[in-house]
């Protein structure tokens, strides 16, 4: 350590010590003592996480859920581009979201190209699945231009999307 | 009576069901824990409150102490985590093992400095212009760095010491106290000349 360094952790070792308040011990006190009568769920923690963990491995092995993740080599591997249309002259609504079994039935605003008529492009799998259209944020109707149609139990129908490929109904 | 008993003792006492002995390991330790989040954080009311987290962790993990180390050492490790737990909260973390942490609160820093409390080793450093281009120059330190020169020279701890709070080997305590040093005398080179 040359004189420079020896200066510097002189200086260093001068530096003022900054101090809590007063009662900062009594406070702390306080606060455990606050915190003694909490309810603690730490006893039951790993019980909690043995039962988790027994519900998802009875959920995977006797449940058709997707719970494991599939390999797949590029995500974007065997996807279709579909384009969706709304078309209704009649209708003349101020917002279009379509929903359906590819969004888990989450509506999807779709893009105005007109007053008559709303598109949205989606990325699919092969296969079939029921959808609807949501019009101005209420009106649930099936795809007036599309004939494939099906109960949906609730005295309406849903369509019907068919995209093309190999896929297992 | 009990300000005599050992650090060691007093955890068995506390671990025994006598909670109010632990009063007496706040008060043995609270000067050097506060000063050491402060110089950390460098916010009075944030320091106290992780200052007081740093002693409530403590006394719920007590019966995880492991008596072959110091109780000292297992406390300063405490703080230092939970001040590394503040500055992830913050989302400082990445920002600060890296760079400086801001300036924002500068000119609360120089206000919180005692004008008299700054010692004259050699005869030369009671002017204030040197002790506030120090305390800035540490603070441009980055976290990693300002955790061990603190710890060593401002808390007057051994490299072993350093390594077991920072979890780094004793190699790496002493290539970043190195190294911080190396920073803080570049900075100062004026004054050390």
């Amino acid at each position: 350590m040359d004189r420079e360094e020896e200066k510097l952790v002189k200086y260093l070792e001068s530096l003022p010590r900054f101090e809590a308040g007063e009662d900062f011990a009594d406070q702390v006190m306080c606060h455990i003592e606050e915190r003694k009568k909490r309810p603690s769920y730490a006893p039951y923690k790993k019980w909690v996480v043995v039962a988790l963990a027994a519900i998802f491995l009875l959920l995977v092995f006797l449940s058709d859920l997707p719970l494991l993740p599939r390999l797949e080599i590029s995500p974007s591997l065997g996807y279709r581009k579909v384009e969706l249309v709304f078309y209704s002259p009649a209708q003349n609504p101020r917002t279009v979201a379509v929903a359906g079994e590819f969004s888990s039935w989450d509506p999807l605003p779709m893009n105005r190209v007109n007053e008559e008529c709303w598109k949205i492009q989606v990325e699919l799998k092969p296969g079939k699945y029921q959808y609807g259209f949501l019009i101005d944020g209420e009106e649930w109707i099936a795809d007036p231009a599309s004939l494939r149609q099906v109960p949906d139990g609730f005295g309406k129908f849903n369509s019907v999307l068919v995209v093309n490929g190999e896929y297992s109904s | 009576m009990y300000e005599e008993k050992s650090d060691g003792e007093l955890v068995t006492e506390v671990l025994n069901g006598n909670d109010d002995l632990f009063y007496f390991l706040i008060r043995r330790y609270e000067k050097p824990i506060f000063n050491y989040i402060y110089r950390l954080v460098k916010h009075r009311e944030e320091a106290e409150d992780l200052a007081q987290e740093t002693f409530t962790k403590a006394f719920f993990a007590l019966h995880q102490y492991n008596h072959t180390y110091e109780f000292s050492t297992w406390i300063f490790r405490i703080a230092l985590n939970v001040c590394r737990d503040h500055f992830r909260r913050k989302k400082f973390l990445f920002f600060s093992l890296n760079t400086p942490v801001g300036e924002e609160e500068e000119t609360e820093w120089g206000d919180l400095i005692e004008q008299n409390s700054f010692l004259d080793p050699d005869g030369e450093l009671s002017n204030q212009e040197l002790r506030e281009e120090l305390e800035k120059a540490i603070d441009h330190l980055p976290l990693k760095f300002k955790e061990v020169i603190i710890l060593r020279h401002l808390e007057g701890l051994s490299y072993n010491d350093i390594s077991r709070i920072t979890n780094l080997p004793v190699g790496t305590v002493k290539t970043y106290l190195h190294r911080a040093r190396k920073k803080l005398r570049e900075e100062l080179k004026d004054y050390l000349d």
